[in-house]
């Protein structure tokens, strides 16, 4: 069993034709696609459509792509008015009117339908694969987060292995809460201490497919030997040109 | 013995075991059992009929004639609620066992007199002869409980919200197609869950027979009514139930037939 | 300085006079309560104007913001659809006698409270609908402890006291394989702790009396009490005022109306 781990396309399609042609190299049993599969990344208006068709329909030798929703699907939602919030305060934010306005008209209707029923995260094995964490879409793990919360989503993931993707870098990071003493008392009067520390347990930042031009990063996981690696993949940004 | 009469009556108070006691003798071909003065839901009746599909459940209206004429090789159990009166059998001579249920600590009583033979059963109180506790029954049949409400409300039931309960029998539907068998009686703690060993029903509202039996003082009828269709599924939220299992269990369908004997 | 903390008096006015005689007779010189006044519970009127009338510092519980917003709590607390059932018939009963300036006092209570190195809430930093029970994993909890940024949390919402010490807790956070090389970051904290301070008026801990917490700001010892009282009465009102009669049994008993904590690791959306 080996798995292929990517996140953030952001509608780059030839990023993502890379990654694919990558992928047929290295015996790859499931795909994961850890949301922001939209974006403003494409290099033409058309390209968050042509993704969401690659990723609906891949071809016969490829892998059914697992897709759960991200940031920029939760963008979509709030301009299509099927989430809580009725704008996009966040994009708004981060891209401006632009970008709003690019982004509503480069998701259709019918897309965004299909979005809205893919996964929040895929729980397997030992594993929690997710964009961001249990805690929400936004939530930006990086090796730079305060250790305690660290600790915290990964209990709240209910895992050992916690694979996220907003930061949109590619790390892998131990979170060892090696020692703590825990003492109850309740109305029946005080319970024996005990000790709550845990073995060892890991955030994996899985990069990010579309974000960086001509670049793409993407993570390769066994779960049997546990064996974990990130691939980068150079392509040429040219539009129509095959990936290199 | 090779005299011994074809028909056994059991008496005995509420709790006391009489059903069980029978239980043990009916696994045996050629049988009938009869409940008098009960109505087709009557929970022990159906509970015997679920459990032993080989027995014949005979029909009130039937009886005097099918005892009357009963097969040299047949053997019928009349189990007596106690509410029936011990006297008025309609029996018309034909020879039969008596057998009295009792507690340990009741030396003498009305059955006593009554009985040819004596089993000892449960360690339970027997109601006072001035003060008979009401019998009241509620059919069920087609209705399916959300399992954690149904339980909350037999601790309710059994803990005396809604009046003094001596004696619970109940069977009850569940979503995932199964039947349960609960009893419980005063004096002995916990429920006791049986599941009848059934078909699966998970094609809509069952059609067979189900029912709730509740023997105390004071009970609050409405309030227990209330309280139940509360805790029954919606058609809405039992098809979404019955959904889920079938892709589960696999499409079993719905089987007329009876299941495997317990 | 002894402090006394109190919550989830839902609506039972002779738990709360017992408790506050109980706390004067403790000689405590402050007194906060943790929210969810209203809810369940016969007489919500009466018990927002005594604590009104106290002056006592308050904190917004679930009960409290669902009443302010009209909404029901959490599907997620119900244990069954007869519980929800139950809340359902509770919420409305509250909307509909509740005083529309005590609707308007519960609107103006802050999710959080805060005295030097304590905070105070309902159900934990993040959310009025989280629950913090004892059996929760300890780092999860210094988590909420650190977040806000305090030594002792008080909370309530689970309706069963405890006190619980987190001590020692060591974290270390590597870069790369688990057994190689130093530490990007290392947390040690020698001591937090967090308090649960019960409920006045729907206890769950098998007994029907009133529950909360005294704490020593000077030698930071924590007193879990209980205050028996005449819960009879709040029988009595509970149905003549027409709420399910089976709250009654269920008070008498010490066990929840409808809600109930189950799952610790459960993180409530709302």
């Amino acid at each position: 069993m080996k798995w292929a781990i990517l996140s953030g396309i952001e509608g780059n399609l030839a990023a993502y034709e890379a990654v694919l042609k990558d992928l047929r190299r290295r015996q790859v049993t499931e795909l994961y696609v850890l949301g922001d599969v939209v974006g403003l990344r494409g290099a033409s208006e058309n390209d968050n459509e042509a993704v969401i068709q690659r990723l609906r329909f891949p071809k016969t030798d490829e892998l059914v792509p697992q897709v759960c929703v991200g940031w920029w699907e939760e963008q979509c939602f709030s301009l299509h008015g099927v989430s809580g919030m009725p704008e996009a305060p966040e994009l708004m934010a981060l891209a401006g009117g632009d970008g709003v306005k690019a982004l509503w008209e480069s998701v259709s209707r019918a897309s965004v339908g299909w979005l809205r029923s893919q996964h929040f995260g895929f729980h397997e094995l030992d594993c929690l694969l997710i964009h961001g964490s249990t805690a929400g879409y936004a939530d930006e793990l990086t090796p730079e987060t305060p250790a305690i919360e660290l600790c915290d989503r990964l209990i709240r993931a209910d895992a050992n292995h916690l694979f996220c993707g907003r930061s949109g870098r590619a790390f892998e990071c131990w979170v060892t809460p090696s020692r703590l003493t825990s003492t109850v008392t309740t109305l029946d009067g005080p319970q024996a201490p005990k000790d709550q520390g845990k073995t060892p347990r890991r955030v994996v930042g899985v990069g990010s497919v579309g974000r960086i031009p001509g670049q793409a990063t993407y993570t390769l996981y066994s779960p049997a030997s546990n064996q974990l690696s990130f691939r980068t993949v150079n392509y040429s940004k040219a539009k129509g040109f095959a990936p290199v | 013995m090779s005299d011994t009469p074809n028909i056994t009556v059991v008496a005995g108070p509420p709790g006391i075991g009489k059903t069980t006691w029978i239980s043990q003798f009916l696994s045996a071909a050629g049988l009938g059992y009869l409940y008098p003065g009960a109505g087709a839901e009557a929970v022990d009746r159906l509970r015997i009929g679920y459990r032993f599909p080989q027995v014949s459940v005979i029909e009130e209206e039937a009886a005097l004639a099918l005892l009357s004429d009963l097969p040299e090789s047949g053997r019928v159990y009349i189990e007596l609620g106690f509410h029936i009166d011990l006297a008025m059998l309609p029996l018309n001579g034909l020879p039969c066992r008596r057998v009295a249920v009792v507690p340990p600590n009741l030396a003498e009583s009305e059955w006593h007199s009554w009985a040819d033979e004596v089993i000892i059963g449960n360690n339970i109180e027997t109601p006072q002869a001035g003060r008979l506790p009401s019998l009241w029954r509620a059919p069920l049949t087609g209705q399916v409980f959300d399992p954690p409400s149904l339980d909350e409300l037999l601790i309710e039931l059994t803990g005396g919200a809604y009046g003094q309960v001596i004696r619970l029998k109940g069977i009850f539907e569940l979503p995932d197609g199964q039947a349960f068998y609960v009893d419980f009686a005063e004096g002995i703690p916990g429920l006791e869950y049986t599941e009848l060993k059934l078909p699966r029903w998970l094609e809509g509202r069952p059609s067979r027979l189900s029912s709730l039996e509740v023997v105390g003082y004071d009970l609050q009828q409405t309030m227990i009514k209330e309280t139940l269709l509360l805790t029954c599924l919606s058609d809405e939220i039992l098809a979404q139930y019955q959904r889920q299992y079938q892709e589960h269990y696999g499409l079993e369908g719905l089987s007329e037939t009876k299941g495997a004997v317990a | 300085m002894k402090l006394a903390v109190m919550s989830c008096i839902h609506g039972n006015y002779e738990a709360l006079n017992a408790v506050l005689s109980d706390i004067d007779a403790q000689k405590a010189e402050q007194i906060y309560c943790l929210g969810d006044l209203v809810g369940y519970g016969p007489d919500p009127n009466a018990v927002v104007e005594m604590i009104r009338s106290l002056a006592i510092p308050t904190c917004q519980g679930c009960w409290d913001e669902d009443i302010v917003e009209g909404l029901n709590a959490c599907e997620c607390s119900y244990p069954s659809q007869l519980a929800e059932q139950r809340g359902r018939i509770a919420h409305e009963w509250t909307n509909d006698v509740i005083h529309p300036e005590v609707r308007e006092y519960l609107a103006t209570l802050p999710m959080t409270l805060r005295k030097d190195n304590l905070c105070f809430v309902h159900g934990s930093p993040n959310s009025q609908h989280e629950y913090l029970l004892p059996s929760m994993d300890g780092f999860a909890v210094l988590e909420r402890l650190l977040s806000a940024d305090a030594d002792v949390l008080f909370c309530g919402h689970t309706h069963v006291p405890y006190d619980r010490r987190l001590e020692d807790a060591a974290l270390s956070v590597k870069v790369g394989a688990a057994d190689n090389g130093e530490p990007l970051q290392q947390l040690q904290v020698p001591l937090k702790r967090i308090v649960n301070a019960g409920s006045v008026g729907e206890p769950r801990h098998g007994r029907p009396n009133a529950t909360y917490v005294i704490y020593d700001t000077d030698t930071t010892q924590v007193t879990l009490r209980e205050v028996p009282y005449d819960y009879h009465k709040t029988c009595e009102a509970i149905i003549e005022k027409g709420l399910p009669p089976i709250f009654a049994w269920r008070l008498a008993r010490g066990v929840e109306f409808a809600e109930r904590a189950d799952d610790p690791s459960h993180v409530c959306e709302r």
